[in-house]
């Protein structure tokens, strides 16, 4: 009886705990914790500390990146401000960009400023930098971060030169990433070259992709093609029936007649 | 009928020394057709002289031999004698029964009322391969829509499975032996079964082992890859449980290896088989309801192509299939005064399937894909029969049955495949209701008609709904499966007019049956083959209609006392909603067997043939097969003395060396040519 008992208030005890427990993470919560980034550098400049983070070590290809910013002072998080990116490629005699997407909004989330980099070559943190562009209250403030980008393969990125006039094109793949055999997400972004530093985003293209596995000869059924969602973003549907080395072969059509039809992207899983 | 057989040979030693020696010697096949119970119009073969019991020997001693060739038989090679049947064959082993001109899956096999469903896409393995005649007591084919075992297009097929026995006196002890050789193949066959009985115990075991190299054809050609290796064996035993009831248990193993298919791009690199079963049973004669069964089973077959052996292989590829299925039954009948009869089944399965394939090229990740999404069916049936002799010339009988089917997606990856093919949805689950109506008269003191009308159904099979890119030699086409198919449906009649006399009779039945959602591959020309080499890919749809029809016959003459005649005929025909010829249709077909015995002495001529079939199917590109004729001869040679028997038998099958197929052999893969073959059996 007294060993029923003993057992009894041990196990009210043990809930007692439990409970209390329970209740203290609910009335104080710690601060969410945030997405696990990949930190590519961090710099200071007029008053501002900024942090420049990505999903992954940086290879060829299209990237998100997210900068959050604070007070130097203070260490206060700097949720408003103007945010713009400018990837920059020193080839010692001569310097270019890549297509980039600035953060969409002057509000962070999260307290990050998404935004986004084709790196379309390989190179190392002397060649390519991000250089990120702060405008809070008027006053600009400009960092460098240098990175590293490794060669990525399968290619993620492709260039073409449209025979509908005479541009160039770059074409980055952004999904699938995680490949099923299965029905896939399809996206692609799409920039057109005007210059060396200038890259805007496409959204006059007509895409086809016909998916194929080159050591058998066959493709797929029920694909949908890419169509523009939105800042040079085209969306659509690949379907992969087996595992193994698939080729989505990409035609593109411009407004005045076919642009490309030799891209293709290499996928294996 | 088995279970009053089995009590009755219980019952007497005499009868039981006396059932070991006839079912040695093989002295075993029985037609049922003339028997007057209940199945009066349900043509079974028996296989064991446990029928002897209940059917009187009048009948079966005349197809004494026939429907089993030889004692080395396969089950194979006794189905394709049988009047409504027919194999295709894609390898000199593990042919697919068909019944009439029906596809395997209009028709439902089942063994001893069990489900069980093969494990390859490419139907490599029909269940009918898993036993081995030794095992079985007996095989029951329902054509005429009677549906109390299963719901069917076509009809179905049921292999009885051979018992232990128990109720001796004194203990018991017995066995036979039996080794055999088939020159063209180099094949060897030996088998063992040994039996113990006691008042209340009995158990049979067997085992028998297979082996046959690559036969050669009539033109003294190896045909290549067509060589098997199979073993067998099986464990049965039975109890009484006080003074009814009876507690069965029953387990088949059979392993198969290097099993050839020279019809096809692959071979079956193993097959094994695991099937088992515990049942309770009552037969009581005095009883209202004089039987009661009940089963729980479970069967699971794995299963693998290879393609190692061939040469010239493009690319290698793995294809390995699995099937496990889950079942239980309840029987029951009962008696309701003297001259009707109710039946009642119930039944519920659960069949999960899974196939994939896995292809390798050098310097290049694995292509990994489902060929049969991991899936699951879940059945279940109420069926009821109810009989009825209104005088002793009629006999009116009326079945009904509802079965319910669901199948259903695994796993993930399985729906995340078949998304491909299709919008993702589910197959709505199934109700399949079918009915029939028999009516048997004895019109004439000689002439006794059967007519029977039916409503049947099935719906569609795992490789029809969820089958993706399944190569069919057949037609040279891939086939993509389609969750929104409808239930194939058929209205069927069919007339049986038998004469009987005293030295001969003759049976002849003529059936027609319309399918409506008759399910077949489409040709979609959008779709891109899978496969190297194919000729396009085909989606399963369901058809406007199909209509088939045939006619069976069979004539037995017996002259003299130890003389007899058996023929059989087959004809079926088939077209669909276009009038164009369906595949797969067997042409006129006549296998006659003359045999004589001289004491201890048989000897039988056979003759089997077949018309050329020039009504084919022009979309499966399939081809005009010439008619075929070629005799055999069969010796024998039986000698008993102490309860110890011993028979020698041999003889020579195409005698002509005749190159020949049939139109059901994919490929027009040649028959084997000249085979001599010889037999020893020694039972105890």
């Amino acid at each position: 009886m007294k060993n029923i008992l003993f057992s009894f208030s041990l196990l009210a005890a043990c809930l007692f705990a439990f409970s209390s427990c329970k209740k203290e993470k609910s009335t104080n919560p710690e601060p969410a914790p945030g997405p696990t980034y990949y930190a590519l550098g961090s710099a200071y400049a007029n008053g501002l500390h900024a942090q420049l983070f990505s999903d992954t070590a940086l290879q060829t290809g299209y990237h998100r990146l997210y900068i959050s910013l604070s007070d130097s002072a203070t260490g206060a998080a700097v949720n408003e401000a103007q945010v713009s990116v400018m990837p920059l490629m020193n080839m010692g005699t001569m310097t270019h960009a890549a297509p980039f997407e600035n953060p969409a909004s002057t509000t962070a989330v999260d307290q990050y400023f998404p935004a986004a980099v084709v790196f379309t070559m390989p190179g190392s943190s002397s060649q390519w930098s991000v250089q990120v562009t702060v405008l809070k209250d008027g006053v600009p403030a400009v960092m460098s971060f240098p990175v590293n980008v490794d060669p990525y393969s399968p290619e993620r990125v492709r260039s073409f030169v449209s025979a509908a006039d005479g541009a160039s094109y770059f074409v980055a793949l952004l999904q699938p990433k995680k490949p099923i055999v299965g029905v896939n997400d399809l996206e692609l972004a799409v920039y057109k070259k005007q210059s060396m530093m200038s890259f805007p985003a496409d959204s006059s293209l007509t895409i086809s992709n016909t998916p194929e596995m080159p050591s058998m000869g066959h493709g797929s059924p029920g694909n949908i093609d890419p169509v523009h969602t939105g800042r040079g973003h085209y969306k659509g549907k690949v379907n992969f029936t087996m595992t193994g080395l698939w080729r989505l072969n990409l035609g593109f059509t411009a407004p005045e007649g076919p642009a490309d039809s030799t891209t293709y992207f290499e996928i294996s899983f | 009928m088995q279970a009053a057989a089995i009590a009755a040979a219980c019952e007497k030693y005499s009868i039981m020394k006396q059932l070991l020696f006839l079912l040695l010697f093989g002295a075993t096949l029985a037609a049922r057709a003339q028997t007057t119970d209940s199945a009066a119009n349900m043509p079974q073969v028996a296989l064991h002289e446990v029928r002897v019991h209940t059917t009187g020997k009048s009948q079966h001693q005349k197809l004494f031999s026939y429907f089993k060739t030889n004692e080395a038989a396969t089950t194979e090679d006794i189905l394709s004698r049988m009047p409504s049947l027919s194999l295709v064959r894609r390898g000199s082993f593990g042919q697919e029964p068909i019944i009439r001109s029906f596809s395997a899956s209009q028709t439902t096999l089942l063994l001893d009322g069990m489900r069980i469903q093969g494990a390859c896409t490419d139907r490599m393995d029909p269940a009918t391969i898993y036993t081995e005649p030794m095992n079985l007591e007996g095989i029951t084919v329902q054509t005429n829509g009677n549906t109390l075992l299963g719901a069917s297009v076509g009809g179905t097929l049921n292999l009885k499975l051979a018992q232990a026995y128990c109720g001796c006196e004194s203990p018991e002890f017995s066995g036979s032996f039996s080794s055999g050789y088939q020159s063209n193949a180099h094949a060897f066959y030996e088998a063992l079964s040994l039996n113990y009985a006691t008042a209340k115990f009995g158990i049979r075991a067997t085992g028998s082992y297979r082996k046959s190299q690559d036969y050669r054809d009539g033109h003294n050609e190896t045909v290549r890859f067509s060589g098997f290796e199979k073993f067998n064996y099986s464990l049965a035993g039975i109890a009484s449980l006080g003074k009814d009831w009876l507690l069965k248990g029953h387990f088949i193993a059979d392993d198969g290896w290097h099993i050839g298919y020279p019809a096809l791009p692959m071979d079956v690199g193993y097959a094994y088989a695991r099937i088992g079963s515990l049942g309770l049973m009552r037969h009581r004669h005095d009883a209202a309801w004089e039987h009661l069964e009940l089963k729980v089973y479970a069967n699971r077959i794995v299963h693998y192509m290879d393609d190692t052996r061939r040469p010239d292989v493009a690319m290698h590829m793995d294809m390995p299939g699995q099937s496990t299925t889950l079942g239980a039954f309840a029987e029951g009948r009962r008696r309701i005064g003297a001259n009707q009869q109710l039946n009642l089944r119930a039944d519920v399965s659960d069949t999960r399937l899974k196939a994939s394939m896995t292809m390798y090229d050098e310097g290049q990740p694995p292509m990994f894909m489902l060929t049969w999404p991991d899936n699951r069916q879940l059945r279940g049936g109420l069926a009821v029969q109810y009989q009825w002799q209104p005088d002793s010339l009629t006999t009116l009988q009326a079945s009904v049955r509802g079965d319910v089917h669901a199948f259903s997606l695994q796993t993930q990856q399985a729906k995340d495949q078949v998304s491909v093919i299709n919008d993702g949805s589910e197959p709505i689950p199934y109700f399949i209701p079918t009915a029939s109506l028999t009516a048997t008269r004895r019109l004439f003191p000689r002439l006794a008609a059967t007519w029977s009308a039916s409503i049947g159904g099935r719906t569609p099979t795992a490789s029809e709904l969820y089958g993706f890119y399944l190569f069919s030699r057949f037609d040279g086409f891939d086939y993509l499966g389609q969750t929104n198919l409808k239930p194939e449906q058929s209205l069927q009649t069919e007339l049986t007019l038998q004469w009987i006399q005293k030295k001969w009779q003759a049976s002849g039945t003529a059936y027609i049956s319309s399918v409506s959602h008759y399910l077949t591959g489409v040709y979609d020309p959008s779709l891109s083959v899978m496969t190297p080499g194919a000729r396009g890919v085909k989606r399963y749809e369901n058809l406007d209609n199909a209509l088939l029809y045939g006619l069976e016959g069979s004539f037995i003459w017996q002259p003299f006392t130890n003389t007899s005649l058996v023929s059989t005929l087959k004809y079926n025909y088939g077209q669909d909603e276009a009038g164009h010829a369906l595949p797969l249709i067997p042409p006129f077909r006549n296998v006659t067997s003359l045999t004589q015995r001289f004491g201890r002495f048989g000897f039988t001529a056979e003759f089997e043939g077949a018309l050329a079939q020039n009504r084919v199917n022009e979309a499966a590109a399939e081809r005009p097969t010439p008619g075929f004729a070629i005799a055999h001869l069969r010796a024998s040679y039986a000698w008993t003395k102490d309860g110890t028997a011993l028979r020698i038998s041999g003889g020579v099958e195409n005698i002509g060396n005749a190159w020949y197929y049939e139109h059901l052999d994919w490929g027009g893969i040649p028959r084997p040519g000249r085979n001599f073959y010889a037999l020893l059996s020694v039972g105890f």
